[in-house]
């Protein structure tokens, strides 16, 4: 027989709960032995399932297909090719750039993780604490004027902004989190059942990691105009650098402005 | 190519050979990138993946799929499969459990190994592996909670030497 509350259980494992409801199965779980065994079941499957290194596509295939895609984006017209295809087919036959430039991302990853790694744990505290009840913003609104000048007031920098709920990115609100020893600006988005915070603050010349995962939670880094911008969030990857892209390109906008 | 290696094993799980396997990421790429601009939304993998599911289900449908799924009975306490997994490297432990392992989501039944591959290898949210099986959140939880239920009583029995009684 199992406990009623199973599915709740396996859907914070799986980081899939809003924080309120969190909370609740939090409390489930100092109560019921059963629950917690499971989490600890599903801990260790999850453990053995991520032990062995990812399969990658072979060569061979990699090769075929960007020949085929090539082939199909414009027989015997390489470079109008290139400039038709749309930005997520750009490299397709550039397989060995790719890879080179996975290599050097991973070198950097396995090569530099130390610097980092603190101010990574920073970030993701901070995004688990905003999801804690009243936490998440300490000005709410969906305008741009309204959260952009109380951040004037209230951080040490002034992030791009804006309301992006046409594209799926609704602007929740704004916070200020003090820490990398200053006062940084979070912006609260709200994408489908995703709370993502993007942490902006003074880029100190560190280099952090285009994109990284820890607990389970996804960081996007970039710098746009001297600023640092880490958005962090459950949501996937895609999600997480689509609105990295809104981003850049608000802050190049501003940046003409 | 964004997404290769991610299409690349989820095909193999639901192929079961390589051959197959490439064969349906390539017929997969080249519908993904036909169909490419009446993409909405910014869930690019999990397009993929349906993309990927879809030509496997269409390929089964012609009969050019040649079935093999171990059953959990083989699977389970066999000695000699241990000798039958790929590559000459020697024998540790981890490479031996990682290929019982395999052998065990293999026997999963289908529904329960996609949604159980989809959320444990490529991460993906339930709403991800929802548009990705085109099954409402709801199963997806159901299967993903039987699926790892499953994977892991048929672990215990078979780590065990012998069938274990389960909760």
């Amino acid at each position: 027989m199992q406990c009623a509350e199973a599915l709740r259980v396996q859907a914070l494992f799986d980081g899939e709960l809003e924080a309120l409801s969190a909370v609740e199965v939090e409390r489930h779980l100092e109560h019921c032995p059963e629950c917690r065994a499971l989490t600890e079941e599903l801990a260790r499957t999850r453990a053995r399932l991520r032990a062995a290194p990812l399969e990658r596509a072979p060569p061979e295939l990699r090769r075929r297909i960007g020949r085929l895609l090539d082939a199909e984006a414009g027989a015997g017209a390489p470079r109008r090719a290139a400039w038709r295809l749309p930005p997520f087919w750009q490299g397709a036959g550039a397989g060995a750039a790719l890879s080179a430039a996975c290599a050097a991302a991973l070198a950097w990853l396995v090569l530099a993780p130390a610097a980092s790694a603190p101010l990574l744990g920073e970030l993701v505290g901070a995004h688990v604490r905003s999801l804690m009840p009243s936490h998440l913003t300490d000005v709410i609104s969906t305008d741009r004027h309204t959260v952009k000048p109380w951040f004037a007031g209230h951080a040490d920098v002034s992030p791009a902004v804006a309301d992006f709920a046409p594209q799926g990115y609704k602007l929740v609100g704004g916070r200020a989190d003090y820490f990398n020893g200053q006062r940084a600006a979070a912006t609260v988005y709200e994408h489908g059942a995703h709370i993502i915070n993007v942490f902006t603050f003074r880029a100190d010349g560190r280099a952090l990691p285009a994109l990284r995962s820890r607990d389970g939670y996804h960081i996007a880094c970039w710098t746009a105009a001297d600023l640092q911008y880490c958005a962090v969030s459950d949501a996937g990857w895609d999600e997480l650098q689509q609105l990295e892209r809104l981003l850049r390109e608000l802050s190049r906008a501003d940046a003409r402005d | 190519m964004p997404h290769l290696d991610a299409a690349y094993r989820f095909a193999r799980w639901l192929a079961r050979s390589p051959a197959e396997a490439d064969d349906l990421v390539q017929e997969a790429f080249l519908r993904a990138f036909r169909a490419f601009d009446s993409l909405r939304g910014t869930e690019v993998k999990a397009w993929l993946f349906a993309i990927v599911r879809n030509c496997h289900a269409s390929a089964l449908r012609q009969g050019m799929q040649r079935a093999f799924v171990p059953l959990p009975d083989e699977a389970a306490g066999e000695p000699a499969l241990a000798g039958t997994g790929p590559g000459p490297e020697q024998d540790s432990i981890a490479a031996d459990e990682q290929r019982r392992l395999e052998c065990l989501i293999g026997a999963l039944a289908p529904e329960h190994r996609e949604v159980l591959v989809l959320r444990e290898m490529e991460d993906l949210s339930y709403r991800e592996i929802a548009a990705a099986t085109q099954l409402p959140i709801g199963t997806v939880m159901s299967r993903l909670a039987r699926a790892r239920a499953a994977l892991r009583s048929q672990w215990l029995g078979e780590s065990a030497g012998e069938p274990r009684a389960v909760r």
